[in-house]
C-alpha cells in the first residue's frame, strides 16, 4: 500500500456527554501542505489533534492520517507520524541523549543508529553544545524544551508532523527559531505538517491555508491571503502636520474609497486594492497643497478576518491563555 | 507573507522499516532508564534505606534477648530472626519508587510520548518495577553488611544464605512494585501512590513478627498463615538462623510468585484502564 501524506477528516466528532467538544470537522490536508488549524482556547483544537494521533478515539465520522484510518490502523498512523503535543512530554531527570535514544531504539534502531540521530537531532534543533547536554532537560528553559520535544518527534523520521501549538509560551527570539525548523522540515523533508495555534501571527507566517476553529466547527477555510483579501481590507495611512489638513483630505477623498477614518493627524482609507489608487491620492494631495509627512500601505491581518468570522479579536481571547509555559 | 508552495524537488523521506526491539532489550532499556533516574533522585531511596536500619535497631535492642526465652528460638540470633522481616517492611516503601516513577512520566507528559512509540506494555510495567526490586536489593546488602559487621550476625548458611535473602527482596520487590504501578496507573496522583505502600504495611505485621509462627495463636495464628508474606519471611530466618531447608524455600517462591501475580494482574488491568482510547 503506498503511503501518501494526506491527511483526510470527514464529518469528525468528539463528544464528551451531551458536549461536542468538535462538532462535524472536516478537511483534506495535502502532501507537503503546511495547515493551520486556529481558533481561540477551548475551540476544539487539541481534541482534534488528539484524535488524528490516535490518543483519543472519535464518537463519530472518520479520518485517515498518510491513508491509514486512525480508528482501525492506530499503529501505522504512529509508525508515520511524529507529534509534538501542547504540553511538553518530557522526563525532567533524564538528558536529552538519553530520552531522544529511548525515543530511537523504540521505533527500532539500533543502539548506533539511535545514538546517531540523537546527535543530528540535537543539531537541528540547536541544543548541541556539550554543556547543554550534560544538563537534565528539568534545567532547561522554556524554549530549550520546546526543542527538544519537536526533535523527540522526529526521531523516527515521521512523513507527517502534528505541532499543537508548539509556541505557545514561548518568548518570540524562541517563537522565531521554531517557525524557522518548522519550515525547514516542510522545505527540505517534504514533511506535510498540520499544526495548531492561537496566534494568528503564526498561522500567517507559516501555513499554506488554514481554517478557523470556532466551538467546534470550522467556520472558514483557505489560503491566508485569499482570506484576507476576500475579507480583510487593505489601507492607505496618510499622516498630515495637523489636524485641519488631515480633515480636508478626508473629504477631498472620501469618494475614491470604500471606507474613510480619521484619527486626529492621520487618515485612513479603506479599499481592496488599495495600493493601485495611491498615485491618484497623492495626486490630488499635492494639486490640493496638502503634504502628507508620512504615507503608509496596510496589508489585511488575518485579525480581521477573525474578528468577521467570529465576532471578537483573536487577541482578547489568546491573552487570557498565553501564560508562560512552567 | 509567506504563503509558500512546496517545492517539487524536495527531498522525500521514507518512514523507516518496521523493525522492532525485542521485549527483553526493551525491558532492560526502561530498567536502565528507571534506574538512572531513580539515583539523580535518590530522596526517595535513601528513607527505604534509614527504615531498614532502624527496624534492625529497635526490635534487635528491645528483644534481643528474647533468643535465650522464646522456646521456638532457642540456640539461635534473634538478628537472624527479626533481619528477613526489616528487609520486607522496607520492601513496601522502596517498591513504592516504581509508582512514583509512573506517576511522574504520567504528570510529565512522558507517559502519553511513550504510548505513541510501538513500546512493548510488559516493558513499559517491568522498567520501574525491576529497578526497585534492584534498589531493594542493594539496601537489603547494605543492611545485611551492616548487620554482619556492626551486629555479629552469623549467617547460618553462610554467602548461600545472603544470596537467597537478596534474591527474596528482588521478588518481593517486584511484587509490591506491582500493586504501586498499578494503584499509579489507577489514579495518577503521587499522594494515593504514597498512600498505597502504607496500605500494605499493616500486612507484613500480620505475620510471624516478632515471635515463630509455632507461638501465635488464635485469629493472629490464622492471619499470619494464610499471609504470603509469612512464607517469604520464614525462608530468610531459615537462610540466617537455622539452616536450607528446600521445603521452607519452595513455599517462599510460591508466595513471591502468587502476590506477584496478583500485583502484575492488577497493574496491567489498570494500564488497560488507563490507555483505553477514549
Amino acid at each position: 500500500m503506498s503511503e501518501s501524506r494526506e491527511i483526510i477528516a470527514e464529518n469528525l466528532i468528539k463528544s464528551y456527554g451531551k458536549f461536542n467538544a468538535v462538532d462535524g470537522v472536516s478537511f483534506r490536508v495535502k502532501d507537503g501542505e503546511i495547515y493551520g488549524f486556529l481558533g481561540p482556547n477551548g475551540a476544539g483544537k487539541s481534541t482534534t489533534v488528539g484524535m488524528l494521533t490516535t490518543l483519543s478515539v472519535p464518537t463519530s465520522g472518520k479520518a485517515t492520517v498518510g491513508g491509514y484510518d486512525i480508528a482501525s490502523q492506530a499503529n501505522d498512523v504512529r509508525r508515520i507520524s511524529g507529534v509534538t503535543l501542547q504540553d511538553v512530554g518530557l522526563d525532567p531527570l533524564m538528558k536529552s541523549t538519553e530520552l531522544l535514544t529511548i525515543q530511537g531504539r523504540l521505533f527500532g534502531l539500533t543502539a548506533k543508529e539511535a545514538a546517531m540521530r540523537a546527535d543530528e537531532l540535537l543539531e537541528i534543533v540547536s541544543l548541541s553544545e556539550p554543556e547543554v547536554k550534560k544538563r537534565p532537560v528539568g534545567k532547561y528553559s522554556g524554549g530549550m524544551r520546546r526543542r527538544l520535544d519537536l526533535a523527540m518527534g522526529l526521531v523516527h523520521q515521521p512523513q507527517i508532523l502534528f505541532l499543537d501549538e508548539p509556541t505557545t509560551g514561548l518568548d518570540p527570539a524562541s517563537r522565531r527559531d521554531i517557525w524557522a525548523e518548522v519550515r525547514r522540515l516542510n522545505r527540505e523533508l517534504g514533511m506535510t505538517i498540520f499544526l495548531t495555534t492561537q496566534y494568528l501571527e503564526e498561522a500567517d507566517e507559516l501555513a499554506d491555508r488554514i481554517s478557523i476553529i470556532v466551538k467546534g466547527k470550522i467556520a472558514i477555510e483557505g489560503a491566508p491571503s485569499e482570506l484576507k483579501a476576500s475579507l480583510g481590507s487593505e489601507s492607505i495611512n496618510v499622516t498630515f502636520k495637523d489636524t485641519e489638513a488631515a480633515a480636508r483630505a478626508e473629504s477631498l477623498l472620501v469618494s475614491m474609497v470604500d471606507r474613510a477614518q480619521l484619527d486626529r493627524k492621520m487618515l485612513r482609507l479603506y479599499r481592496a486594492g488599495a495600493a493601485e489608487i495611491v498615485p491618484a491620492v497623492v495626486t490630488t494631495l499635492t494639486a490640493n497643497g496638502l503634504n502628507p509627512t508620512a504615507l503608509t500601505l496596510t496589508q489585511p491581518t488575518l485579525d480581521d478576518v477573525f474578528l468577521q468570522v467570529t465576532g471578537q479579536t483573536m487577541d482578547d481571547e489568546a491573552q487570557n491563555s498565553a501564560e508562560p509555559a512552567a | 507573507m509567506t504563503a509558500m508552495s512546496v517545492p517539487q524537488s524536495a527531498v522525500r523521506t521514507q518512514a523507516m522499516p518496521i523493525r522492532r526491539m525485542s521485549f527483553v532489550a526493551q525491558t532492560i532499556m526502561m530498567t536502565r532508564r528507571s534506574l538512572v533516574t531513580a539515583f539523580r533522585d535518590p530522596v526517595a531511596i535513601i528513607p527505604g534505606f534509614l527504615i531498614n536500619i532502624f527496624f534492625l535497631l529497635i526490635f534487635a535492642g528491645s528483644l534481643g534477648t528474647a533468643s535465650g526465652f522464646l522456646p521456638g528460638l532457642a540456640g539461635q540470633s534473634y538478628i537472624g530472626f527479626i533481619l528477613p522481616f526489616s528487609v520486607i517492611s522496607a520492601s513496601l516503601g522502596t517498591s513504592g519508587i516504581a509508582g512514583q516513577g509512573i506517576v511522574r512520566d504520567i504528570e510529565q507528559g512522558y507517559f502519553d510520548k511513550l504510548m505513541l512509540t510501538p513500546i512493548n506494555r510488559w516493558a513499559l510495567l517491568l522498567g520501574p518495577m525491576i529497578s526497585a526490586a534492584i534498589i531493594l536489593v542493594l539496601q537489603t546488602l547494605l543492611v545485611v553488611g551492616v548487620a554482619i559487621v556492626f551486629m555479629g550476625l552469623r549467617p547460618e548458611t553462610g554467602v548461600l544464605g545472603i544470596l537467597i535473602l537478596l534474591i527474596l527482596s528482588l521478588l518481593t520487590g517486584i511484587a509490591f512494585a506491582g500493586f504501586t504501578v498499578g494503584i499509579a496507573l489507577r489514579t495518577g496522583s503521587a499522594a494515593a501512590t504514597q498512600g498505597a505502600g502504607l496500605l500494605f504495611f499493616p500486612l507484613s505485621f500480620l505475620t510471624a513478627t516478632f515471635v515463630p509462627l509455632s507461638l501465635l495463636s488464635g485469629w493472629i495464628a490464622t492471619a499470619a498463615t494464610l499471609n504470603p508474606i509469612t512464607y517469604i519471611i520464614d525462608a530468610g530466618r531459615a537462610a540466617l538462623n537455622t539452616g536450607w531447608d528446600s521445603d521452607v524455600m519452595v513455599k517462599a517462591l510460591l508466595a513471591c510468585f502468587v502476590l506477584g501475580g496478583l500485583t502484575m494482574t492488577f497493574a496491567l488491568t489498570s494500564l488497560r484502564a488507563r490507555t483505553r482510547r477514549k
